[in-house]
C-alpha cells in the first residue's frame, strides 16, 4: 500500500509530521498530506493529525512532493490547528 | 546547481493553472507522485514539472476543476526537438565530433622545457628527426626511445622525459653540470719548455730544477726533472710541477686582401607568406620564388593559446635582391682590419702570459697587405711531459 503523507520513521516515532525552519524565510514540512489554502499571505497545509497554517508576506511553495513541502517567503506566524 | 542542470537535461514545463481550486490540484498532483516546483499562488497560479510528468497532471486538473496551459517549454529534449528537421546541424555536429576525435589521436604541439645550454630549436629538430613532430600519431610516440635518441645526440642532456598530455608532447630536460677537470698527479712527468726564451722566474713545486733564473732555454728543453735524489743517495720519480715564467718572442702574421666583394641590396624585396595548419601549407601570396641573386630570410610566427603553441603558424619568406659590389680597402682600413685580426690571434696564442712589447711591420704587395707583429712576451713555459714507465 502506498504511504500517503507519512515519511518513513515519523509515524513509528509518534510524530505526525516534521517541521523544519530556516529563520523565518523557509519552512520544510515533511509528512504533509496536501495543500488546503495557498495565497501570497497564507499557506495552509494538511498533515496527518493537524493542519499547519503559515502566515506572512510573499509566501510561495517552492517544491511539493507526495510527502513534503517547502514554503518560502517572510513567515510571520505558524499556527497548529486541530 | 546540479538540480537545475538535471532539470534542464530532462526537460521541464512551466504551466498556468486556470480556474477551479489550485490547492486541490497541487495536493492531487503530490498524491499522484508528480514533483512540482516554483509553485505560484492563486493569482498567477502555476508551477513547473518535469516534461514526462506533465501528462499525468491532466486527471488531477480535471478532478480539481482546473485547466492547464503551458507557458514555457525548457530543456534539452525541446532543444533537440527543435533541431529535428535540420539534418545539416546533426551532420555538422557529427563531423565536428569525428574531426575532433581524429585530431585528438595525434600530437600537435611539441615543447621543450628545462634546457639551458642546448637551444630549443635544436632540441625540437632532434625530436623531429627522432620521430616526434606535430602531426605524428600519439600511439607512435615512444618516450623512452625518444629520450635515448636525444641523449645520444646531445651529450649535455643528463635526463630527459617526454610527457604527452592531450595533443601536447612536452620534453622535460635536465642538463649535465660540467664536472671539474681532475688533475692527474699520480703519473711521473718532467717539465719541458713550451717555447724558446729566457727564464725570468721559477717556482718549482716538485722535481729537480735543471735550469735557473736568467738561463736561455729552447723549445723542448728539459727544465725540471722528475728524478729527485734523497739524502740517502737514492732516487725517486715524482710528478714534477713548476711555474716557469720566461721572456719569449713570438711572431703573428696576418694577410689582408685589398680587393673585396660585398653583396648590397638593390631595394627589391619579395615577400611570400604561407599558412601552415595541421601540417598542410596554404599560400597566402601568389608570388613565385624569384630567380637571381637573392638573400633569403625566414620568419615563423606561431599562434599560441593559453601558452600552448597551436599547430598553425605563418611562414614569411623575405627575398631581398642583392648585387655584387667590388671595392678596394684603403690602406687605413686594411691596417685596422689587420690589427684587429692580429690582436685576436695574439689573445688566442697567449693564454697564460702577457705582451711586454710589440713591433708591427707592414709589407704591401699588389693586392695584399702582409701585417706582421713581433711580440716580446712573458709567459709560463712549463709544459708537462709524461714519462711512461713499464
Amino acid at each position: 500500500m502506498r504511504n500517503r503523507g507519512n515519511p518513513p520513521g515519523l509515524a513509528e516515532a509518534g510524530f505526525p509530521f516534521h517541521l523544519e525552519l530556516r529563520g523565518n524565510r523557509e519552512a520544510t514540512v515533511e509528512g504533509c498530506c496536501g495543500v488546503l489554502e495557498y495565497d501570497d499571505d497564507v499557506v495552509r497545509v494538511k498533515t496527518r493529525r493537524q493542519v499547519v497554517r503559515f502566515t506572512g508576506r510573499g509566501l510561495a511553495i517552492r517544491s511539493l512532493t507526495a510527502d513534503a513541502l517547502v514554503v518560502t517567503g517572510y513567515i510571520t506566524g505558524i499556527e497548529f490547528l486541530a | 546547481m546540479v538540480l537545475r542542470i538535471t532539470r534542464w537535461l530532462l526537460g521541464y514545463v512551466r504551466f498556468s493553472v486556470l480556474g477551479g481550486s489550485p490547492e486541490r490540484f497541487y495536493s492531487s498532483c503530490a498524491r499522484a507522485g508528480a514533483y512540482l516546483w516554483d509553485i505560484a499562488g492563486r493569482r498567477n497560479g502555476g508551477a513547473c514539472v518535469a516534461v514526462r510528468s506533465y501528462r499525468s497532471l491532466r486527471p488531477c486538473a480535471h478532478r480539481a476543476g482546473c485547466r492547464l496551459r503551458v507557458r514555457e517549454r525548457r530543456g534539452l529534449p525541446f532543444l533537440l526537438r527543435r533541431t529535428r528537421g535540420h539534418g545539416g546541424l546533426w551532420a555538422g555536429a557529427a563531423a565536428f565530433a569525428a574531426v575532433l576525435y581524429l585530431l585528438s589521436l595525434r600530437v600537435w604541439c611539441v615543447q621543450a622545457v628545462g634546457n639551458v645550454s642546448v637551444p630549443t630549436e635544436q632540441i625540437l629538430a632532434g625530436l623531429s628527426s627522432a620521430g616526434l613532430s606535430p602531426g605524428v600519431p600519439k600511439k607512435d610516440v615512444d618516450p623512452e626511445l625518444l629520450a635515448q635518441k636525444l641523449m645520444l645526440r646531445f651529450p649535455q642532456i643528463r635526463w630527459m622525459s617526454v610527457n604527452t598530455q592531450g595533443c601536447v608532447a612536452q620534453a622535460v630536460i635536465q642538463e649535465k653540470v660540467a664536472k671539474p677537470e681532475v688533475v692527474d698527479r699520480a703519473g711521473v712527468c718532467n717539465i719541458k719548455a713550451a717555447a724558446t726564451g729566457q727564464i725570468l722566474s721559477m717556482k718549482v713545486y716538485a722535481g729537480t730544477p735543471l735550469v735557473s733564473k736568467g738561463d736561455a732555454v729552447v723549445e723542448g728543453q728539459l727544465l725540471v726533472s722528475a728524478v729527485v735524489e734523497n739524502e740517502a743517495g737514492g732516487s725517486l720519480l715524482t710528478h714534477a710541477q713548476a711555474e716557469i715564467l720566461a721572456e719569449t718572442s713570438r711572431t703573428v702574421s696576418v694577410a689582408v686582401e685589398l680587393n673585396r666583394r660585398r653583396w648590397d641590396p638593390t631595394g627589391r624585396v619579395v615577400v611570400r607568406r604561407n599558412f601552415d595548419l595541421y601540417g598542410a601549407r596554404f599560400p597566402l601570396t601568389l608570388r613565385v620564388r624569384p630567380r637571381g641573386n637573392y638573400r633569403l630570410s625566414l620568419e615563423k610566427t606561431d599562434f599560441q593559446f593559453f601558452g600552448n603553441i597551436l599547430p598553425a603558424w605563418v611562414y614569411t619568406e623575405r627575398w631581398e635582391e642583392v648585387r655584387p659590389v667590388d671595392y678596394t680597402l684603403t690602406k687605413r682600413q686594411a691596417v685596422e682590419e689587420a690589427r684587429r685580426e692580429a690582436d685576436r690571434r695574439t689573445k688566442e696564442l697567449l693564454k697564460n702570459g702577457r705582451v711586454v712589447s710589440s713591433r708591427p711591420s707592414e709589407q704591401w704587395e699588389k693586392e695584399t697587405l702582409n701585417y706582421t707583429v713581433e711580440l716580446i712576451c712573458e709567459e709560463n713555459i712549463a709544459e708537462q711531459s709524461e714519462i711512461f714507465i713499464k
